[in-house]
């Protein structure tokens, strides 16, 4: 699947809410949003904040490697965020608000995986475990 | 069964943890699990007066998460009661050292924040944050459990406990340094010396004195400072069966010039078989967090 980076630029008054976030809030640009459609490289459920590395293709084929952050796995547990909710090799559209230095990295604020199911933030509908 | 005159510290955690709790909650909500591992549930409906309970007589126990939902009790952009966003009704009363001492801290969140790679939050380090920021951090699931001398508080951040103490024993006088306790100087603590007494059958007034110096603790992660001369008084009201009611005042003429409340936080009972995910602070973690993104995150453009 060719992949697409497509950046959003959105004044989001959700944003302006300080978070939660072990490096702060002053790191990420607030009001962005970079939409990442790209392969799932890694995927580690750790404190202090889960990192989900995906591989995205740009237009001129380069494969642009995204590392995204979400909070601790106890945090994003009731949001569906599980220890093997992303497997390498898996498709995912992933909504984050990038850092101010430019590099590929940010916060998820969302991700779509290959089946259609949205994972959110922290304050996104829950999503009970199986059984429950 | 409760807990009996403990002195070893070791042993009052793993006796709490493996106290029964058979006199909690009935109409708190359940998730339920085919294993036996349930999940908090944070949309419980609410009490109402034809589901409503009477508190129990001086009884606290019990596991306890924000009622707001999990994200109410987090208070990154400073305690609740007056969070650090510029607004003038926020504003503190700083004495001239504390003023210096918050430009001193350069904070993550709140309006004066830095970037990453200039902040100096002692948090970093997975140092303890310490009475009474453990109030104003991340607070999620939280268990009490008491006997006839004590009550404990389990925090859900790196799982730390501290004892507060109802045997009528009296608060230590605060001196340079520490505390004095029967004519000597004893040892400032990460935790502090608390004593509790309860003000009626549903009210528990704790005092807490004897924390960690400024230099070792904040108030909270906008940076705000909190000195070894503060005395934290908390109020912890059970409402009803299902809801407590959790405030704070603190009083640190070292650093503010009157005393100010911090915090007014209504928790709500959780089912007492609800599973509690760990979430600590690790350095190996913490370590592994930074080379793949957080230093990455810290550079300046």
């Amino acid at each position: 699947m060719r992949g697409r980076l497509v950046i959003v630029l959105a004044v989001e008054v959700v944003m302006s809410a300080p978070l939660f976030a072990h490096h702060g809030s002053a790191a990420f640009d607030n009001g962005k949003a970079a939409i990442l459609k790209g392969t799932v490289a890694q995927w580690v459920y750790s404190n202090p904040h889960c990192l989900l590395t995906v591989d995205v293709k740009g237009e001129d084929g380069t494969v642009v490697r995204w590392i995204a952050e979400t909070q601790a796995p106890s945090i994003m547990y009731p949001a569906g965020y599980r220890k093997d909710s992303f497997k390498v090799g898996d498709q995912v559209t992933v909504n984050v608000e990038p850092v101010k230095n430019g590099l590929p990295i940010g916060r998820i604020r969302e991700v779509v995986l290959a089946d259609g199911t949205t994972l959110g933030g922290t304050n996104s509908v829950p999503i009970p475990p199986k059984g429950q | 069964m409760p807990l009996r005159g403990m002195v070893s510290t070791v042993a009052l955690l793993m006796a709490v943890l493996a106290c029964p709790v058979g006199t909690l909650a009935q109409n708190s909500g359940h998730g339920k699990s085919a294993d036996g591992w349930p999940q908090p549930v944070w949309d419980q409906p609410p009490v109402t007066a034809q589901n409503r309970k009477a508190a129990p007589r001086r009884d606290l126990s019990g596991m306890w998460g924000p009622a707001g939902g999990h994200m109410a009790g987090v208070q990154a952009g400073g305690v609740l009661a007056k969070p650090n966003n510029g607004r003038p009704e926020n504003q503190l009363p700083y004495t001239p050292y504390g003023l210096e001492l918050y430009r001193s801290h350069k904070a993550a969140e709140g309006i004066d924040a830095v970037l990453p790679a200039d902040n100096n939050d002692p948090r970093n380090n997975c140092e303890p944050l310490g009475v009474p920021r453990y109030n104003h951090y991340n607070v999620r699931l939280t268990q009490i459990f008491q006997d006839e001398a004590k009550v404990v508080i389990l925090y859900h951040y790196d799982n730390r406990w501290r004892v507060i103490w109802t045997d009528g024993r009296k608060l230590p006088k605060v001196v340079d340094g520490g505390v004095e306790i029967d004519g000597e100087l004893r040892e400032q603590r990460i935790f502090g010396y608390s004593v509790g007494r309860w003000v009626d059958d549903d009210t528990l007034e704790v005092q807490t004195v004897g924390t960690l110096p400024e230099d070792r603790v904040w108030l909270d992660s906008t940076g705000r400072p909190i000195s070894d001369h503060v005395r934290v008084t908390e109020t912890l009201r059970r409402v009803d069966y299902d809801n407590l009611e959790w405030s704070e005042t603190i009083d640190d003429p070292k650093v503010y010039t009157t005393p100010w409340q911090t915090m007014k936080l209504p928790m709500r009972l959780h089912d007492p078989h609800t599973d509690v995910m760990e979430y600590y602070c690790s350095p190996a973690e913490q370590d592994a967090y930074d080379k793949i993104f957080g230093s990455a995150a810290s550079q300046k453009k």
